[in-house]
This record gives structure tokens, C-alpha cells and sequence, in this order.
């Protein structure tokens, strides 16, 4: 049985009301969400908002899966329109719309108890990522969804046009001045430091 | 140094779908053309320094499990069936413990069953004639079925022992031939012997004789000489 036969199984017992599929679909996915969340928020805590915001919409919407495209594709298309969502709501609530500026500290305030049990190479990772969300937070928010799929989901440029509305030319332009943008940052961060 | 084709070729690139052909030229032009080559190598570092993140683990959260029982009416803490029956061992714990620790008794009689807490005298003696009684009974069932036992075992020894008898029988005339014939083989080959014996013993004489006689020739011839 296929992964994706498995996440169609997990989805019909639980619209059936079986509370144990549904907390096996949310595990399978909730890593990546998670980890979706950290890059395209900066921040723990919003990276968790976005993540129960994501799985209230797929709980909300399960029944109106229909099968025809990937659930994984399906949940990520969910995920992009809720960051753009949170995304918006954080820039009116506050004028700091570089979130990479405000909160890039914030990151590892949550760090799971059972991470210690390899400090040297969490710490290793850590390091890693700090620099990789203190860049993104550089990018606009929509050249950072652009980033986010392309390079993280590994997404073609037809299915990220479609999901943000836009045609497959400026979705390629898009990625390349992200990409321009990041290498800028990423020098200017290299000689300042 | 720029080229004009810096942009559009990388965003071709990066393209998902682009033709073998538009490939193979893109890649000249990038053998041909430094400018574009550096800005591409530049742009990939920038995209493999992402490709480095490590996914962190998810800090502990409810999954919408909550939400879910609750639209579900699902029991809290339950999952099924089986699980809703966690409370079931306890309770039988409990009950057992009590039973024992009130000493109940269930008394089933003509007329049902009584349950009563605590011993009592008068159930107590009710208690020993119904004891007195079971045993004597059971005493007799005991009794007819050592009898037929008895009986059986006593048939079964009896045809044991006929059988045993026949097959000694049996086997006792046929030892009583065995060892006549062997008696009478031995009194023939003894016969024989003897026989032999005797034939030899006169042959001896025979020859004790003759030489005798020829000892009595030689004297005599002897005599005759001088």
C-alpha cells in the first residue's frame, strides 16, 4: 500500500469519526508543516499558530477532499494560503513587517526536551537554520512563499502559479530575485560578520 | 562585464520543463559566457545554503484532538469500543474485594437463590445436612462404581490367566518334544560310539593277536636257526 492509498484510508476513517486516523494523518504531516512554518513565520510561536490554524482548515475541509490531487499538495496549498493569511494580520497588527528582523532570536525559545540528548549537533543544526530563517525573514513574504516551495517543496513553477494566482513567467521571476536578494543578503551578512 | 542574457537564462535554469534542445544551448553559452556562469554558481550556493535546514521536531501539541472528540462525541481518552470498557477490571476488583471482605454467601434452595451477608448459625446447620446428605450419596455412587470395577477386573484377570494358561500349555508340550527328540538323538549317536568303540576295541585285539603270533613265528624261526 502506497503512501498516498494510506493518507486515503487515514482520511475516510477519520470523516467516519475515528479520532486515531486523525491523529495519524496530523502526525505524519505535522513535521513538515512545522518546519514550513518556521521558514515562511521566523518564529516558534507563529510557526505553531500557523500549524493549528492549517490542520483547524484541513479538519474543516477533510470532507471536501476529493482525492483527485495529492493530499499532500492539497494540505501545502492550505498551509500557503494561511501564512499569506497570518502573514497579512501580523503586518497590521504591527508595523515590523520583516519578521526576520523583529523575532529571529525567537526561533529556539521551544526546543523539544529530547533534543539535549545530542547538544553538540542540535546546537550544529540550530546555528544552520538561525542563519537560514534570518535570510528568508529578508525576502518579502512573496518571494519567501516562492523559496519555500521551490526549493523546500520542491514544487514546479506551473503548480506554485496556479496556487498563488499568477503566471508561470512571474513565478520564475519571482524565484530569481529571491534568489539575487538571498545571495546579497547572504554576502553582506558574510562581510559584516 | 554583464550580458544581456543573464536573467532569462538563469530563469530558464531553474525551469521545470525545459526542452533538451534549449538545454544543450543554454549550457554553451554558459561554458562561452563568464558572467553568466559565476551568476548562476553564485545563485545555486545561495540555494544549496537553504537545502542545509534541518528539520526541527514539532514541540508537544493537542493535534486537534479535543476539537475532534468533541465534534465526534468521542469519549475523552477513548478510542473505541475496547476502551471504553477500561473501568470494567477495577470494578471487578472491587466487587471480589467486597464479597470477600463481607463474607457473602449465595444459597441456592427449592426456593431460588438468597444472598446474605456475614456467616450464619441456622445456615450453618442447613449447610451440614445438605453436606451429610451429598456425601452419602456420594459415598454410595463411590461404592457401586468400585463394585463394578471389582467385577470387571476380576473377568478380565480370569480370561488373563486363561489365556496365559493355553499359551504355557502350548509351549510346555512343544519344549517336552523338543527335548525328547534331542534324548533320542543323543541315545543314537551314543549307540553309534559305542559301537564304534567296540569295533575298534576287537580291531585292537585283532592286531594284539597278530602281532602275537608273528612275535611267536619270529621266536620260534629263531630256535629253528640255532
Amino acid at each position: 500500500m502506497s503512501l498516498i492509498d494510506e493518507d486515503e484510508a487515514l482520511i475516510a476513517a477519520a470523516l467516519n469519526g475515528s479520532a486515531y486516523a486523525w491523529e495519524k494523518l496530523v502526525k505524519r504531516y505535522e513535521g513538515k508543516i512545522y518546519n514550513h512554518g518556521l521558514r515562511l513565520m521566523g518564529n516558534n510561536s507563529d510557526a505553531m499558530d500557523l500549524m493549528q490554524e492549517v490542520f483547524l482548515g484541513v479538519y474543516r475541509n477533510l470532507h471536501r477532499f476529493r482525492g483527485d490531487a495529492k493530499f499532500s499538495s492539497w494540505i501545502f496549498r492550505i498551509a500557503h494560503n494561511k501564512a499569506v493569511d497570518l502573514n497579512r494580520r501580523k503586518r497590521l497588527l504591527s508595523s515590523q513587517t520583516r519578521v526576520g528582523v523583529q523575532e529571529e532570536t525567537d526561533i529556539f525559545e521551544t526546543i523539544p526536551g529530547d533534543s539535549a540528548f545530542e547538544p553538540e549537533k542540535t546546537v550544529g543544526e540550530q546555528e544552520l537554520n538561525r542563519e537560514i530563517v534570518s535570510l528568508l525573514g529578508k525576502l518579502p513574504i512573496e518571494q519567501r512563499l516562492i523559496v519555500e516551495l521551490k526549493v523546500f517543496q520542491s514544487q514546479t513553477f506551473e503548480e506554485i502559479a496556479d496556487m498563488q494566482d499568477i503566471s508561470v513567467n512571474t513565478a520564475k521571476t519571482r524565484f530569481y530575485t529571491a534568489l539575487k536578494k538571498l545571495k546579497v543578503v547572504s554576502e553582506e551578512t558574510h562581510v559584516l560578520s | 562585464m554583464s550580458c544581456p542574457k543573464t536573467e532569462h537564462l538563469i530563469q530558464e535554469y531553474f525551469a521545470d520543463d525545459l526542452a533538451p534542445l534549449a538545454r544543450e544551448e543554454l549550457e554553451s553559452h554558459l561554458n562561452s559566457c563568464e558572467h553568466c556562469s559565476s551568476e548562476l554558481e553564485t545563485l545555486l550556493l545561495a540555494q544549496s545554503n537553504l537545502n542545509q535546514w534541518q528539520d526541527q521536531r514539532v514541540p508537544h501539541w493537542d493535534r486537534g484532538m479535543e476539537l475532534f472528540r468533541r465534534e465526534h462525541r468521542v469519549p475523552n481518552g477513548g478510542y473505541s469500543f475496547w476502551n471504553r470498557l477500561q473501568w470494567l477490571p477495577t470494578a471487578a476488583s472491587f466487587a471480589m474485594l467486597a464479597i470477600l471482605l463481607l463474607n457473602v454467601s449465595v444459597v441456592s434452595s427449592e426456593e431460588g437463590f438468597s444472598i446474605s451477608f456475614g456467616g450464619s448459625n441456622s445456615d450453618g446447620a442447613y449447610l451440614d445436612s445438605r453436606l451429610l446428605a451429598f456425601e452419602q450419596d456420594q459415598q454410595a455412587v463411590m461404592n457401586s462404581l468400585v463394585q463394578r470395577m471389582e467385577d470387571r477386573q476380576d473377568i478380565n484377570n480370569i480370561e488373563l490367566l486363561q489365556a496365559v494358561m493355553d499359551q504355557t500349555q502350548q509351549a510346555t508340550a512343544e519344549n517336552l518334544d523338543r527335548i525328547y527328540a534331542f534324548f533320542e538323538q543323543q541315545r543314537l549317536q551314543d549307540l553309534e560310539d559305542m559301537r564304534v568303540g567296540y569295533q575298534e576295541l576287537v580291531d585292537s585285539d585283532y592286531a594284539t593277536i597278530r602281532s602275537l603270533q608273528q612275535i611267536a613265528q619270529f621266536v620260534s624261526y629263531q630256535g629253528d636257526i640255532r
